[in-house]
């Protein structure tokens, strides 16, 4: 089946930029994977929404991420992000073998988890994608001024949060 | 712009895996979806889908806030219709009178006018009959 086909190869080409922003966006591994499932059920049922789309991974994270806002509106976790997600210790980052290094992924995890998802789905595209805040501004439908300065914001209180400790283990 | 320090360090944080297990799962759901099958389920299902997500666009940000309209309506309405009074109901059409039923009615009608007797205007259903009266009331008075 030459979907079946297409499937499996948009999923070994984007799942696991899509998990890394999913979880980041939710805190919550079974958000992410319904999340992620919603996406390739998508995918697979209207094979032709990727026709003449010339970026894949900026298209699949804008239905990533409208789905990830749907969720937390269905879900009303507005006030949640900001309040509890901080108290959460899902971490979208991989446990560090130095202690050290393990309390700042810690914290930089708890420090993300404070910022409202719009800031974080920029950060996390910007930091961990690599993208660029034009890629990032068409992704998430927004004007790359507010990319920018969305990035910038979220920076200052990242730093702002992260600043001693990270002066300490520097 | 350049990323200073502090960025590098944070873009240097390695970023969690994705579950292996996830993709036997994910992509056979995926493909069940697709089948040809689930066509007509998966037609409604969007269009509910839709649906719903246009309900969710408009009640969304304050959900709460519309529930507790539609609760104030709905307890109007129940006031409302339980302090109604009772529609009249129209007089319900019943069999003729039977012959019998009619002569006795009429003797009846008759053994009370008897009782009664004549009929007699009232004062107030007569007639007033205007009689001009002497102007010079007055002038009797001044003359007495």
């Amino acid at each position: 089946m030459p979907g079946s086909q297409q499937i499996e190869r948009l999923y070994d080409a984007h799942a696991a930029a899509l998990f890394a922003f999913l979880l980041n966006l939710t805190r919550a591994e079974t958000d992410t994977r319904d999340l992620l499932q919603e996406i390739f059920v998508k995918l697979a049922r209207e094979p032709k929404l990727l026709a003449g789309v010339r970026a894949e991974r900026a298209f699949l994270i804008r239905l990533a991420h409208n789905a990830a806002i749907d969720l937390m509106r269905r879900h009303g976790t507005r006030e949640r992000t900001k309040n509890d997600f901080a108290a959460e210790i899902i971490s979208p980052f991989t446990p560090a073998s130095d202690p050290d290094e393990q309390v700042f992924r810690d914290e930089l995890a708890a420090a993300l988890g404070e910022l409202p998802a719009e800031q974080r789905a920029v950060v996390h595209l910007k930091l961990w994608s690599g993208r660029t805040f034009e890629e990032i501004a068409a992704a998430l439908d927004i004007p790359p001024n507010t990319a920018a300065s969305r990035y910038r914001y979220a920076l200052d209180k990242l730093r702002g949060r992260l600043r001693p400790l990270y002066e300490e283990i520097k | 712009m350049k990323p200073d320090e502090f960025e590098q360090r944070l873009s240097r944080q390695p970023l969690r895996k994705i579950p292996g297990a996830w993709r036997a799962e994910i992509l056979a759901v995926a493909r069940a979806a697709s089948a040809p099958c689930h066509a007509s389920r998966v037609t409604r299902h969007n269009w509910f889908g839709t649906f719903n997500q246009q309900l969710a666009t408009i009640f969304w940000p304050h959900p709460k806030a519309w529930a507790g309209l539609a609760a104030v309506w709905i307890f109007i309405l129940a006031v409302n219709v339980s302090l109604r009074e009772p529609v009249p109901r129209r007089a319900e059409k019943s069999a003729p009178p039977s012959p019998e039923m009619v002569v006795e009615l009429r003797q009846q009608q008759l053994l009370l006018a008897e009782l009664i007797g004549p009929r007699e205007t009232r004062a107030a259903d007569r007639p007033r009959i205007f009689k001009p009266k002497p102007r010079g009331g007055r002038a009797e008075i001044l003359a007495a």
